[in-house]
């Protein structure tokens, strides 16, 4: 959630009251009484273990004294490799994100009536746990678009453009007169000639997910002016294919498939089969191999795979944006506040549009706060380790790994306390800067 | 060989799961057994009654009065429920009290902190082989007395005794097991296919088929989740290369470059290379977890993603999440034959006495009974390797003839080579056995190619 | 001349109005679009937290918009029966108070000597607190897990809480000081000739006076002891382990768990969210104070 930590707080405040002497003008020991309690906590717990965790890295797992065996093994180690590339990527990507979409949305809601209820709504993840948000992410990003909102969605627009097939899984049947012609299309073995009707079986189409206009299949009348024949489901429900490779009344026929007439490579002639399945082509099909073409058997439209190795950590990083864009936001908006109205009205009078006001001087005035906002994030992002224990699936865990989980393995399931040593070395290294810059920060203020 | 029977860690969620899952299936199995009963709820004198099984009692128990045993085991939710049941009755017949110790996965870590502490419990339920292997070399575990040697000789197969002894020294106590060897179906699509039960890997690759044509995807494979993948293997290599070549291969005392592997993968490939017959294809597969590979067989009414699905007991969990109901919706069938017998892959939780105490050594004794596992059967949700228990006690078709299976095995049964396997190899999702079965599922066809990755990484995982 | 100048003006915004009243539009449609992706979400948790795990495995959550009779709270009730459930929740409570509490009293104590009192090196000595404000919480989790073996509380209430109470202290300490140092000079003096002691100062003064500071401070750290895992998942006693945990322990089983872990996390987030929304003004001064002026 919403750490207190996450007050990475680089712009702090050591606020001016001068001649803060003691009122009390009483004994040391007093001081002493009330630090002692918050500096032996924060001793043991916090200052010792990061010594400790520097003298501990440098020894392996059995504890025998090994240099820099464990850094070594932080950028060898596919597994935490990995994790490292991967935190690289979040620290990149995730803070800059949730910044720029906080000031789209603080800018946003300034002039909006319902602008409050909306931050309320960006803001209330803040509030719940990490855990939670995982859970309810993986609700989100479930593969089956029939469960998982995300897919529900991407089907829904994908499906709205282009349609889907009638008979994604059909297949010629075991000793069909059709082969497979390569790229999903499947044609006959053989020449066909008119007069002659042709059975085209297929199965792999259930009753159920026959087109609409689907009946029973009929054999074709032979036509010597043409090339008939019948395209059918080669199977009854419950009974299995019957008379192989003629159509049954309990058989239903493919209606509107498409069959193509080939010859040399070149389509002479096409049509779309009835309900019944039986379709008629003219005399020039004489000769031509009849083919059905791959867009009859395309697949549906099944989504994205959000968890999947490759989008898991953009999955995961969406997630976060969903917590924290809010905290980004709130922040953005207060500093936007301050900006002073008179200089943005002006810029308007002088004919500035509204992209060129919010480019030339709110986001410079809003420079130091956005650089505290993306600051702070970018510590809570290093330490990411919730969202990630919980989101991704086996399957891409180690796809997703990060640093702070990475430790919690070494640690305690591999038992390694070196590398989960080194490891804590390497984030506490990475938020040293940030530590420095705040205690500057804080002195250069005490002093004016 | 010591590296063989190593514990293995990372898979510990399937581990816990798998315990959650027999527990739900048990819970949602109580309450249909008790709705067609109608028998009263057992908590309070319904166990009463079943006191007249005292005097049918199949063995006798010490007078413990006064005496405490501690039991530690994984189970939680309503299969620790009913193990209490299996405790109460302990209690009456012995007087002795007996106390439940919630334990963690894993469980050998668990016992390390007890140990150390100077409190380990009476007896331990240990879910592995190598746990107990690990029991007696930290000299925790002490050899089951005469009493329970008896009981074990009377009821228990060979094979099962075997799975509990260690250089040839009895430890552990088979209570629960589990079948590995069982392919789902949805009846429902078998119908419409006229599909039928196979027996042989031939009937079954030919069932497959008549699914495929009927217009359902035949069979769910969860290939996100590597273990069920070397559990497919495993069944096909036990089936057909026979279990002396299974253990060998399991102590990596033959090559994965064998010709047997090179054959069972081959078999293998037959149903995964089959375009059409693993639902959603195999990039499709690879997305699907475990849970979600059952589901998709038993949702979706007379269209679901798949027909059948094959693995462990703990399918029915899943199921029990669905609409779908096992014995009438789903039914399962033994892994077919590929060779001359249909494979036996089991997995179980053994009673390991912790403590040189009567009534450690009583419990043990009362666990290797027939009268134990009744209890337990009757509330589903379990399998018992014990073969003097009356099949009547199970509660339903599905369960006995899991049941029946693996009492038939006798012998012949096999622990999960995977699980014996040292983790790095069998056990570590993106690793070892689980990628090189993920990358052969992507592409059945190159065998050799799969044996090499195996032989690559299981040469380097056994060494340490 | 002024009217002039109006009258461009006002011509000059004609224009502009059409084009604003449109791009007003926009990002009234834009923002509202914002807001059902931010909602959706949660509500898709709440929806299926009403929905059997049957229902759920069929179809997804919005199903209730055309099937509102597959509403239920059966999972509720089967979850509020479920004694791992309930026993966390009290788990959760037992850890969050304590912790909060006593971070409150120890950051006061603290922030009150950095602000009030006379020691040598005093400001060094915060800023070196205000240097740990950025330490990650997994550099201590070995090293502490072994001090807490040490000295025997490992895995229990007691070290969770000791540990949130650690890493809490340097915000606490950072911004009690700060608001602390704000308090009128006069009045402490004042209390202070009036002959109160150091300790009844503090408590009858400093602290009533801290008030909207300590309550920042309190909601903050509720929150985030409430809402932390991965602390309770390392130090918290294994077989009273707090809710957050608890759920973590049903999450990828062997069944997708829907019917436990949506109103599990849902049932976990009705409090902090009840605190954020009672206290939504502390909680966003708590925010700034974190990290801007």
């Amino acid at each position: 959630m919403a750490s207190a930590n996450a007050g990475g707080t680089p712009d702090a405040v050591l606020p001016p009251v001068p001649n803060r002497k003691s009122v009390t003008g009483t004994r040391k020991g007093m001081a002493v009484l009330f630090l002692l309690p918050a500096l032996v906590l924060l001793g043991a717990l916090v200052l010792y273990p990061i010594g400790y965790s520097v003298f501990r890295s440098f020894f392996d797992k059995s504890g025998d004294f090994t240099a820099f065996g464990n850094y070594k093994t932080l950028f060898t180690d596919d597994t935490i490799l990995t994790a490292v590339k991967n935190n690289a990527i979040w620290v990149a990507v995730a803070p800059t994100l949730a910044t720029g979409l906080g000031l789209i949305f603080a800018v946003l809601t300034e002039r909006i009536r319902w602008g409050t209820a909306f931050k309320l709504v960006i803001f209330m993840p803040m509030a719940i746990s990490m855990l939670a948000a995982g859970i309810i992410f993986r609700l989100v990003y479930e593969s089956d678009p029939d469960r998982g909102v995300a897919n529900a969605v991407m089907v829904g627009v994908h499906d709205t453009f282009a349609e889907s097939s009638a008979f994604p899984q059909a297949h010629p049947s075991t000793e069909s007169p059709l082969k497979s012609a390569g790229g999903g299309a499947f044609i006959t073995r053989e020449p066909v000639s008119a007069g002659t009707p042709v059975v085209l079986p297929l199965t792999g189409v259930a009753p159920d997910n026959m087109p609409d206009g689907a009946e029973s299949a009929a054999a074709a009348k032979p036509d010597p002016d043409k090339v008939t024949g019948t395209a059918w489901q080669d199977f009854t429900r419950g009974e299995g294919r019957g008379k192989m490779n003629a159509p049954d009344k309990t058989e239903f026929g493919y209606a509107g498939i498409k069959v193509e007439a080939v010859k040399d490579g070149k389509v002479v002639a096409s049509t779309e089969a009835a309900g019944d399945g039986t379709f008629a082509l003219p005399e020039a099909a004489d000769g031509a191999q009849l083919r059905f073409p791959a867009s009859n058997f395309r697949e549906p439209y099944n989504g994205v795979d959000w968890l999947g190795p490759t989008l898991i950590t953009p999955a995961v990083i969406g997630s976060y944006l969903w917590i924290w864009v809010g905290f980004a936001m709130v922040l953005i908006a207060a500093g936007l506040a301050g900006v002073p109205r008179e200089l943005l009205e002006a810029a308007r009078v002088d004919g500035a549009n509204e992209w060129q006001v919010f480019r030339r001087i709110t986001v410079p005035i809003l420079a130091p706060v956005l650089a505290v906002v993306a600051v702070t994030l970018m510590i809570n992002v290093l330490k990411i380790f919730d969202l990630i224990f919980i989101i991704p699936p086996n399957s891409s865990k180690d796809d997703a790994n990060v640093l702070a989980l990475q430790l919690y393995n070494s640690a305690f399931l591999d038992k390694d306390a070196g590398v989960a040593s080194a490891i804590a070395v390497l984030l506490f290294l990475l938020v040293i800067p940030v530590m420095l810059f705040n205690v500057r920060r804080l002195r250069r203020e005490g002093r004016r | 060989m010591r590296s063989t029977l190593r514990t293995r860690r990372a898979p510990h969620h399937r581990r816990t799961t798998a315990k959650l899952a027999a527990a739900v299936v048990a819970s949602a199995l109580a309450l249909s057994v008790t709705a067609c009963g109608g028998d009263g709820d057992d908590d309070g004198d319904g166990g009463d009654k079943g006191g007249g099984k005292e005097s049918a009692a199949a063995v006798e128990l010490p007078k413990l009065d006064g005496q405490t045993v501690s039991v530690a085991a994984v189970w939680g939710g309503s299969e620790r429920k009913v193990f209490l049941k299996v405790l109460d009755e302990f209690e009456k017949r012995t007087g002795a009290k007996v106390t439940f110790v919630p334990a963690q996965d894993p469980i050998i870590s668990f016992l390390e902190s007890k140990v150390a502490g100077g409190q380990p419990p009476d007896v331990a339920m240990l879910p592995q082989v190598g746990a107990i292997d690990q029991a007696v070399q930290n000299k925790w575990a002490k050899p089951v007395g005469p009493e329970a040697q008896k009981q074990l000789e009377k009821n228990y197969a060979k094979g099962w005794q075997d799975l509990g002894a260690v250089d040839g020294k009895q430890y552990g106590v088979y209570f629960k097991a589990a079948n590995k060897s069982l392919v789902w179906y949805n009846t429902k699509v078998f119908e419409n296919a006229g599909a039928e039960e196979a027996k042989t890997w031939d009937d079954f690759v030919k069932t497959a088929q008549t699914v495929y044509d009927s217009g359902v995807p035949p069979v769910s494979v969860a290939g996100a989740d590597g273990w069920t993948l070397t559990d497919w293997f495993e069944n096909v290599y036990l089936s057909q290369a026979g279990p002396e070549k299974y253990d060998q291969l399991a102590k990596h005392e033959i090559k994965w470059t064998d010709a047997s592997v090179k054959e069972a993968l081959t078999t293998l490939g037959e149903i995964f290379g089959k375009k059409g017959f693993v639902a959603g294809g195999a990039n499709g597969a690879l997305q699907t977890e475990f849970p979600a590979s059952v589901k998709q067989t038993f949702t979706g009414g007379d269209q679901p993603k798949a027909g059948m699905v094959f693995e462990g007991d703990m399918v029915s969990l899943p199921i029990s999440e669905t609409k779908a109901e096992v014995g009438t919706d789903a039914k399962v069938f033994p892994f077919p034959a590929v060779g001359d017998e249909s494979p036996a892959v089991v997995g179980g939780d053994a009673a390991v006495a912790l403590k040189d105490n009567k009534g450690a050594q009583a419990l043990l004794t009362f666990l290797a009974s027939p009268d134990s596992a009744e209890i337990w059967a009757e509330a589903g949700g379990f399998v018992s390797p014990n073969k003097s228990l009356d099949m009547a006690a199970y509660p339903n078709d599905v369960q006995r003839d899991i049941a029946k299976a693996l009492i038939a095995a006798g012998d012949d049964i096999r622990f999960d080579m995977s699980d014996q396997a040292p983790q790095a190899f069998g056990g570590t999702p993106g690793k070892g056995e689980w990628k090189a079965l993920q990358d052969f599922l992507k592409n059945p066809k190159d065998v050799e190619a799969t044996q090499k990755a195996l032989e690559t990484s299981a040469a380097a995982a056994y060494k340490d | 001349m002024t009217t002039q100048v109006e009258a461009v003006k006002a011509e000059r915004s004609l224009g502009g109005r059409i084009v604003s009243v449109l791009s007003g539009t926009a990002v009234r449609v834009f923002l509202a679009v914002v807001a059902l992706f931010w909602l959706v979400p949660t509500i898709g948790l709440l929806l299926g937290s009403l929905r059997t795990s049957e229902d759920m495995a069929e179809s997804g959550w919005w199903k209730v918009f055309s099937t509102p009779s597959q509403m239920t709270l059966d999972n509720y009730t089967n979850l509020l029966k479920d004694e791992t459930i309930t026993d966390s929740i009290l788990s959760s409570i037992m850890i969050t108070v304590p912790a909060t509490l006593l971070v409150v009293i120890i950051g006061s104590l603290a922030g009150y000597a950095f602000a009030w009192m006379e020691f040598p090196g005093r400001d060094w000595w915060f800023l070196g607190v205000v240097g740990l404000l950025v330490v990650p919480v997994q550099v201590a989790l070995l090293p502490v897990s072994k001090i807490f073996g040490a000295v025997g509380i490992f895995e229990t209430t007691v070290g969770v809480v000791v540990f949130h109470v650690a890493f809490g202290l340097p915000f606490a300490i950072f911004l009690l000081r700060n608001f602390f140092a704000e308090i009128p000079r006069e009045l402490l003096e004042a209390a202070r000739l009036d002959g109160a002691g150091e300790l009844r100062l503090f408590f009858r003064v400093v602290m009533p006076l801290g008030a909207p500071a300590i309550a920042s401070l309190g909601i903050f750290q509720f929150l985030w002891v409430w809402n932390d895992m991965l602390i309770a998942l390392i130090f918290a006693d294994s077989e009273s382990p707090p809710i957050t945990v608890a759920l973590q322990q049903q999450v990828r089983s062997f069944g997708d768990n829907v019917q436990i872990l949506a109103p599990g996390a849902f049932i976990s987030m009705v409090i902090p969210l009840a605190v954020f929304f009672a206290f939504q003004r502390q909680f966003v001064s708590g925010v700034m104070a974190g990290a801007v002026k």
